[in-house]
This record gives structure tokens, sequence and C-alpha cells, in this order.
């Protein structure tokens, strides 16, 4: 912007003003003046060279005026003067302001259509990992029974037939052991015992009553192995969660309320529960667990065979017989029991068909479980 | 086991829908998983549980119905069409030599029968319950046993040695071809059926083909019996021979039946086949017991149960079962009363039923597990987790933050592949009755599984992967299994794929080394040192201490049991077709998250200096084989407080610099609490490193 009004580096007196009109009509033109060149304003660099050629410390117009026409301004017109660059200066400094805004609002709008970017595009990616579906259910289920005050214990997947099968009052004549076909372990000759992949995570049942004495809240998540085929629904191994509570005061009913809370926190408020008799060799009364079909909502579908119901696990109350195995007083205590099927658990709750899918670690099955 | 609907409708006069009985059967333990259509009418297959022997016939579970729907059930009163003067002692005798193995042994004997084809209606009910029809002796022999539960047998008398029947065991090296036409060896423990020479049938479990009943057979000698349980069930098992027979004896069969049962059969057999039933019977019956007496109480059942059921409920469902309630406490009349208690007989039929536990069961399930209220009992203790699950959880959540995915695998391995990673004088955990040979052995290590999903994955087109497990690997130490947890990584093709945004990365040996070292800020940092099992990578790997301790107390044992982590040797990744680069990592897991608890108790805030921090490069030339921890702990060794890191900015061989050294750009950071560091000072620190760095590694400072 060209240096305007050279007028303004002379003194009153060298331009001959000398009355107040004359002042002032100065002043209306020097605002017409601005008023013209700060339309004319349209980039930041402009606005810049405005801003200074007006209101500069140095350089500027009003100090100009200020410095030649004010300062050495006759006593008469000082007041006139004053008062008219006051005047001015307020309109120059809301101007420019204004403008300032203005200016800057352009250029956002400039820069936005410059450096436009497709939004599309992905970010700068960062891998991350996954916890296994499996590790994820088991956490499902400790967060669950940890708010009832269950505790977790653990036990050696590597057991005695003691534990996985006697004390749980399932002698080597019963049938039930045809049931749970076994893996055995291959020892050294002469070797005193004998042992066997734990065929269920009961035997941990056992361990944790031998070593505690009652109340007792326990679940106790695991592998377990039996000596099936392995396809769609059977694997050499897989895991479990067992739980225990045996106190002075529970009954059936507990049994029943404990189990339903769980069920409805792991697959939602709306799924029900219904209780079958069924047959363990170390529960008594023993129940297999149905919930509502979670595919079609109790209504009937494929997947629980169109009865509304599909079969969840085994539980019940602790037979005594199983107190007599620990020191535990059948006739005060009571309790109960189940095994929760975790990979069941998460091929109903996700949908997964095929229980080889969860051990094969295929990173395109892992990825699908953030 | 499969049901006739209509056959039980004949015992029970249920007029509910076969829908409606499906449901309540299931609902009381008796699952029925399916109900289908036949030409006999509806057919329902019951899904037995183990202990329920005596639901193994129409009979048995009519008996349920009769419970269920408050129904009376039909008794069995046979009809003898045509009886014989002669009595059957005339003819026949019976000797049971082992009433350990056969506790009853009846026999009748029906003269002058005609073996034929059974009628329609007959070989329509055989056939819709899967039992192929054969003649109508055999037919009825199987109808009764679908009916009651009692398994017979049928012998052809003419063809008995003296025909007279001996129960005993099986004599050293004895054989017998059985009715399916295979030589079966025998074993002492066996219970035999044989006439006065040698054996006709092995007891309770099949029939041998010279006795069998044929088109030419005219008398007939039926067996009803009873054959102890366990004993039975092992000769099942040690034949490989599972039958109708012995699938029922070795559940219970009721051996109060056999007698009843046998007569049944003769009026069907007389009514199918004609002929005459000669007068009487032979039974033996050893086993003869006094019934059961079990007393239940209301007190038990509300302790156990929780929720009370009605005196006439518990009356009538125990009524229907056969177990004769009868008031037996001081009361009697009091009805509902706290105090009330009933004694039972137990019927032969229910020999699973022997505690008052089994009692309180009956009623419950027949009451209906649903009219049994839900409650929730409060705790009385603090739960917890896990000792280290907290450990387990931060070092996990690491993991997967630094991008590794958790497999799980299936512990079961090859042997061949699970030693290249076991170390010497290990023995694994073999299976006595592996399924496969390659799944055999458990796992000594987690490298082995490890291999297998780095493997499966890119034999499927994934080549870019970082997994981790945590799991256990076993072994045998003096004949005692031992398990050990363990953490495993894998990791192999790009750190990072190419993008719009940076260029792609291989995996090196330095990212594990680096994303190890993210776990050992956790754990109080890990140590590296050379010296690693000959399946890694001699230059590119490492053992792991952590503050100075190897990781495991039993480093001789398994060459993955202290901490390794390092490049899979070419020969290794072969044997798994990897063809690309592999890294694997493995360490026990119990000390490293026991480390962390204690390096998590150690940690203290440190105050945040005020005044700027200074840098310094040392451009230093240094001989190969120099060391960069060797020149951080010289300059550490000055002892001067306000260096607060020392880290390698740059590495380089070649160019200008000679063979045999190497050029290593040192970074130095100084800082003080106390005072903003003046020039002086700076260079006073400079110059004595320099100084330290040239007499004790005869290190070079390298001019620009």
């Amino acid at each position: 912007m060209p240096i305007p009004l050279e007028y303004t580096r002379r003194t009153l007196d060298e331009i001959r003003a000398g009355s107040p009109e004359h002042v002032e009509q100065l002043f209306a033109d020097l605002r017409a003046d601005f008023d013209a060149a700060s339309s004319t304003v349209d980039s930041a660099d402009a606005w810049k060279s405005f801003r200074d050629a007006w209101i500069g410390r140095k350089s500027g117009v009003l100090s100009a005026i200020s410095d030649n026409w004010l300062k050495p301004a006759p006593p008469e017109l000082k007041r006139v003067v004053g008062a008219a660059l006051n005047q001015l200066r307020a309109h120059v400094e809301a101007v420019i302001e204004a403008r300032r805004l203005e200016v800057e609002v352009s250029a956002d709008q400039a820069a936005a259509v410059r450096e436009h970017v497709d939004l599309s595009l992905p970010g700068v990616a960062r891998s991350l990992g996954t916890r296994h579906l499996i590790r994820q259910t088991m956490d499902d289920f400790e967060r669950i029974f940890l708010s009832l005050g269950y505790s977790v214990a653990t036990g050696p997947e590597i057991e005695t037939p003691y534990y996985n099968f006697e004390a749980l009052n399932i002698p080597e004549t019963h049938p039930a052991r045809d049931t749970m076909d076994t893996f055995y372990l291959d020892l050294p000759p002469g070797a005193l015992t004998q042992y066997l992949l734990r065929t269920h995570t009961s035997p941990v049942q056992v361990h944790t009553m031998e070593s505690h004495p009652p109340p007792v809240r326990v679940i106790v998540p695991g592998k377990v192995y039996r000596r099936d085929n392995p396809d769609s629904t059977h694997s050499y191994m897989f895991h479990q969660v067992e739980g225990l509570a045996v106190d002075t005061d529970i009954t059936f009913c507990e049994f029943k309320g404990t189990i339903e809370y769980f069920i409805r926190e792991f697959f939602g408020p709306k799924v029900k529960t219904r209780f079958r008799p069924s047959y363990f060799p170390f529960t008594e009364p023993s129940a297999e667990v149905d919930a509502s079909c979670i595919f079609c909502d109790g209504a009937g579908c494929r997947i629980c065979k169109f009865s509304g119901w599909i079969e969840m696990f085994g539980s019940g109350m602790v037979d005594p017989a199983v107190y007599g195995f620990v020191n535990y007083d059948a006739k005060k205590l009571c309790g109960f029991a189940f095994g929760l099927g975790v990979d069941r658990f998460a091929m109903l709750k996700y949908g997964i068909s095929d229980l080889q899918l969860l051990f094969q670690n295929d990173v395109r099955f892992l990825r699908q479980f953030p | 086991m499969k049901v006739l609907f209509h056959w039980l409708q004949e015992f029970v006069a249920v007029t509910a829908s076969p829908q409606d009985v499906r449901s309540r059967l299931s609902l009381a333990g008796i699952a029925i998983d399916s109900l289908e259509e036949s030409p006999a009418g509806p057919v329902l297959d019951a899904d037995l549980t183990t202990n329920r022997g005596d639901c193994m016939s129409h009979y048995g579970i009519a008996r349920e119905l009769s419970a269920l729907y408050r129904l009376p059930l039909k008794s069995i009163a046979p009809v003898i069409l045509s009886e014989a003067k002669d009595p059957v002692s005339s003819v026949t005798r019976v000797e049971i030599e082992c009433p350990d193995l056969c506790g009853r042994y009846t026999a009748r004997v029906l003269r002058g029968v005609k073996v034929g084809p059974s009628p329609d209606w007959l070989k329509q009910r055989l056939e819709a319950l899967g039992q192929p029809s054969i003649n109508n002796v055999v037919d009825a022999t199987n109808c009764v046993m679908l009916e009651l539960g009692q398994p017979l047998h049928a012998f052809d008398l003419d063809t008995l040695a003296e025909k007279r029947i001996v129960v005993r065991r099986a004599r050293p090296g004895e054989k017998i071809t059985t009715l399916d036409n295979v030589e079966r060896k025998l074993s002492k423990d066996m219970c035999m059926i044989a006439d006065a020479a040698r054996s006709v049938a092995v007891g309770g479990v099949m029939g041998g083909g010279e006795s069998e009943i044929s088109f030419f057979t005219t008398n007939v000698l039926l067996e009803s019996a009873w054959f102890e349980p366990t004993s039975l069930r092992r000769t099942s098992k040690a034949l490989g021979l599972r039958t109708e027979a012995s699938t029922r004896y070795e559940r219970g069969v009721d051996p109060e039946i056999a007698d009843l049962a046998s007569r049944r059969c003769c009026e069907l057999i007389l009514q199918l086949a004609g002929g005459e039933l000669l007068g009487g019977v032979v039974d033996i019956y050893p086993a003869k017991a006094a019934p059961k007496k079990i007393e239940i109480t209301r007190k038990e059942l509300l302790r156990v149960m929780g929720s009370d059921v009605p005196d006439r409920d518990i009356e009538a469902i125990l009524s229907a079962l056969g177990f004769a309630p009868r008031r037996s406490d001081a009361t009697p009349g009091a009805a509902g009363s706290l105090m009330a208690a009933w004694e039972c007989t137990r019927p032969a039929w229910r020999r699973d039923v022997s505690r008052e536990i089994d009692l309180i069961e009956e009623i419950a399930r027949h009451h209906g597990f649903d009219k049994f209220p839900a409650r929730m009992h409060p705790a009385r203790q603090a739960a917890a987790r896990l000792p280290l699950a907290d450990a387990e959880d931060r070092l996990r959540e690491r993991l997967v933050a630094l991008g590794y995915q958790e497999i799980v695998s299936i512990t079961l391995v090859d042997p061949t592949r699970d030693a290249l990673f076991r170390a010497e004088g290990a023995a694994p955990a073999k299976l006595t009755n592996p399924l496969a040979e390659d799944a055999s052995v458990l796992r000594s290590s987690g490298i082995v599984t490890m291999l297998q999903a780095l493997e499966w994955n890119t034999n499927r087109g994934q080549r870019n992967l970082r997994l981790f497990e945590i799991g256990r690997a076993y072994t045998l130490r003096d004949g005692k299994p031992v398990e050990t947890r363990i953490l495993t990584l894998g990791a192999a093709g790009l750190a990072r794929e190419k993008s719009i945004h940076e260029p792609a990365r291989e995996f090196s040996f330095a990212d594990l080394k680096g994303d190890l070292d993210c776990l050992g800020q956790l754990v109080g940092c890990f140590r590296w040192e050379s010296g690693v099992p000959a399946w890694l990578h001699p230059a590119h790997s490492a053992r792991l201490s952590l503050n100075g301790v190897i990781l495991s107390e039993a480093k001789d044992l398994s060459s993955c049991a202290h901490g390794v982590a390092g490049q899979l040797t070419r020969r290794i990744a072969e044997k798994f077709k990897l063809r690309q680069d592999v890294f694997v990592a493995e360490l026990p897991f119990d000390p490293l998250c026991a480390a962390l608890e204690a390096a998590r108790a150690k940690i203290r805030y440190a105050p945040i200096p005020r005044f700027p921090a200074v840098e310094r490069d040392f451009s230093l030339v240094l001989a190969d084989g120099v060391t960069f921890a060797q020149v951080s702990e010289k300059i550490r060794a000055l002892a001067i407080p306000e260096i607060i890191s020392i880290e390698p900015g740059d590495l380089f061989r070649g160019g200008a610099i000679p063979t045999g050294k190497y050029s290593l750009l040192v970074r130095v950071v100084f800082q003080s609490h106390d005072a903003t560091l003046t020039e002086a000072q700076l260079t006073d620190f400079s110059a004595r490193i320099i100084s330290s760095l040239e007499k004790s590694l005869a290190a070079a400072l390298r001019t620009a």
C-alpha cells in the first residue's frame, strides 16, 4: 500500500490549516481515505501493511498526526485536533480489528480448500493385539463371580485318579467313567502313582476343601482333557470354570439364585434359566442348566432344535459322599457345584459353529474379538 | 433308549399329548431327545443318565409317568395258556458256581414250540425301536426286555449237553463264538452260562451260536437272570461287546422281576409259537436280599432344598415311585409338621437309591425344580483373585498394546517336534493312550505350539504375525509331573506394513528386544546375555535374566526354563515350513509376575528437575568387541551426578572408519536439580568422559 497522505508529515501550519473547520475537514477527508483503503484489504499481508500504515508506532498515519499536527498545534487548535484524532483513532482501530477477523476467516477458508485431506484415508496405523476369546470369556466369568464373593483357585492339569474320580464319588467301577474318556500318562516302570489328564476342573473342589475349612466359595478356571476325536464340538482339550460354594445355610434355592444371576449377567437380562434334573456322581440333586435360546429368544430355531432352550452346563448340590473325602461335616454343611464349559459359552455368545476355531489360532479369527 | 407312546399307554392311561409327555419327562430328569412318528405311533427317544437302569423299559418309564400325572400304574399279570403237568425240574437243572457274578438264575422250559416269523404288530414295534425281528421266540424275549427291562435269553434245549445249565467262571484258555459270529477269548472274571460240556453264552452279554434258536427248534429253555453290574461291565468292556442286555445289566436290572418277566415271556411265546410250558420254575436266587429301609425327614428336605413340599405331594410321589412311604415320627397325624418323617421301603428296581438325599432328589425332581424359589446368599468372606492375577493382567495388557495376539494352543503335540526344544535329560509327559501320534505328548515348551500357530497362519497367507501365549509346559521329574507356567512370544514378517504414511519394515531381533524390554520396564529390567540353545541363531539371540538372576531355579532341565529370545535357526524353521525369519521368546511366567509385583512395590515418585537439561554428543571410534554397555559403564563410573542418561545415537562401520573398528555416537544428557549448568561445568564433564574412554577403552574421538 502506498504511503498515503503526504500532508500528515507536515505541521498544520505548513499546510495552512488555521481554523477548527479546516482541521475538521482534514479529519473528515482522512476518514474517507481510510475507509476507502480498508475496503481493499484482502489478505493477511495486505492487512499487516494497512495496519502498519495507519497505526504503526513509527510511521503510521496516526502517529504522524500526533507528532506533526497535535504536538506543534497552536493552543487554540490543540483541543480540536486532540478530539478529532481520538475519534479517528477509535474508528481506525475498530475497523482494523474487524478487518483482521475477516481476513483470518477468509485465510482459513482458503487453507481449508488448499490443504484439503481425504478423510476416508486411514491415519497412521498402530497394530494392537487382542486377548484370546477364551481368556475374555474366563475374565467375564471371573468378574461376575468375584462380585458374588467367589475367590479364584487353580490346580494341576495332570491329576491322580483319586482326585479326578474317587474323591468325587466316582469309583473305578462306575459307569460314569465311560462317559469321560480319559488320557493316561505313560510313566516309567515301577512308578507308584498313576496319573491322568483331568477330565474336568472338579478335582480342584477336592483340593480346595482339603486345604480350606468351610465356608468355601471358589471358581476354578482351567484346561481339561477328554479322549474324544476332534470335530466341530469335540476337542482333546477344552476349558472349564468349576464353581463351588459350601456353607451352613446354602440350599437348592441359593443354588438356583446364583446360577440365574450368572446367566443373566453373562448373556443379558432377557435370558431365562431352566433347571432340569440330571445325574452326576458328585452332586445330588443334580441339574442340567438350560438357557433360553439367545438366537431366537426362546421362540424355537435350528440352533435350539426348536425347543427354545439350549443346554448350558451340569451342576447340582454337592453329594454328601464328597464331604466324606475331605472331612467336612455332611450333616451341617450343604453346598452346590457347577462346571461351566468356557468354550461352549464363547461359541454360543459369538455364534461360532466350530470348536476347532478356538485352538487353530488363525489371526483372522483372533482379530475378530478386539 | 427309544419308547413307543402307545406302549406306555398300555400301563398308564395318559391322555396328555406326546409333546406334553416329552416335556414333563424331560423336566423330571428323563431327558427326551426327540419325538418322532413311526408306523407303530410316536417314538420318544430318552437319553437316560447312567443311574437309571430302571427306566430302560416301557414299564419303568410308565412308572415315572404315573408319578408325574398321578395316574395308577397297571400291574403285570401274565396268563399262561397251556401249562403241562410235568415239572420243569424233571427236564433240566441249574447250578450257580459263582454267586458273586450271578445273583439269580431262573429257567423255564417250553415244549413243542413252532419257531416262525413274528406277527406284523410285533415286527412293527421292534423295528420302530431299532430292534431287528429275528423269529417269534427271540422276538418275544426282546419284546419283554423292552417292556419290563429284564433281558431274557432263549436256548435250544436240545443243543445243551445233558440239558442243564451251569453258571460258572470261564475256564483258562476257553473261547466262545458268540451270536455275531466272532470267536472270543474269555478270562476267568467272566461269568459264563454253560451246559454240562461247554459255555453256551457270555452271561448277560450275548449268547453263543451253537445253542441259538433256529427254525428247527422245538424245545426252548428260557433264561431270566440277574448278573452283578460291576463284573458284567468289565466283561463287556474287555470283550468290546455292548448289547441291549449288557447295557441294562450294567446299569442295574431289578433282580426281583426275573420270575415275572420269565412268565410274561412264556405267555407271549405260547401266544406266538404255540407249545406248552412245563410246570413251575427253576429259580436259584443266592442274592436275595431283604428290602432296604430309608427314612426321610422334612427337616433334611428343608435343609437341602430350602423350600417346603406339602405332605400329600411327598407321599404321592414316593408311593407312585414304589417307595411305600409310612409316617414314622411321633405325631404322624400332624400334617405339615416340621418333625415329619417317613420310613420308605426301597423297591428292588431302585438300587441307585440308598440314602435320604436320594429320596430328597426323587421328591424334588417330581415336585418340579421350578417350584423352588431362586434366592441369593450373602458372602461371608472377601473374594480373592489368584495371587499373581493382577501381574498377569498387566503383562497381558502390555503385550496386547505391543501388538501381540494372544493364542491358546492344544497342549498335546507331536513328540518329534517337541523334542527339538526339549532340554537334554528332560523327560516328556507322554500319553499311554493317545488318539493320534501327533498329539501323544504334552508340550515341554511353548515354542512347539507357537511355531505350529505361525505355521498355520503362514500357510494361509497370513505372514505378518506377532503372537503370545500364557500357558503351561509339562515334564516329568523323578517320575512326577511338573507343570510350569510360561510366556511364549512368536513373530515373523513385517514389524510395520507399508502405508500411505510410512514405508514397510521387517521385524528384526531389535524389535523383539524392544518389545521384551517394554515388558522389562514392568518387571525391573531384563539383562541380555549370550548363550542360548542350539535351535536359536547364535548371533541374533540372547538369554534373559532378571535383576541379575536367571529366571528359573532349574536352568539345567529345560532350554526354555530360563528366558531365551532370538531368531530361530533356518534348520528348525524349515521343519515347520517357515520360510521367513522367525523370532521367538520364552520366559517362565510366575517369576515374571512376582518380579512385576516386587518392582511395583518399589516405585516412588522422583521430583521433576526445574533446570534445563543439556545434551552432549560424543562421536567415538571403538575397536570391534567393545560394547555400548562397556562405554556406558565407564561413563557411569565417573560418578557425575548430573548425568541423567546415556544413549547410543548412531552406529556405523566402513567409510573412513578403519577395519576392525566402528563408530559409535553416544549422547549424554546432563541435568542438575540445583542450578542451570554452566559452560565451564559441561566442558569439564566432557573432558573427563573423553579422557576416561580414551584410557580405559582406547576410544578415539572422531572429528567431523
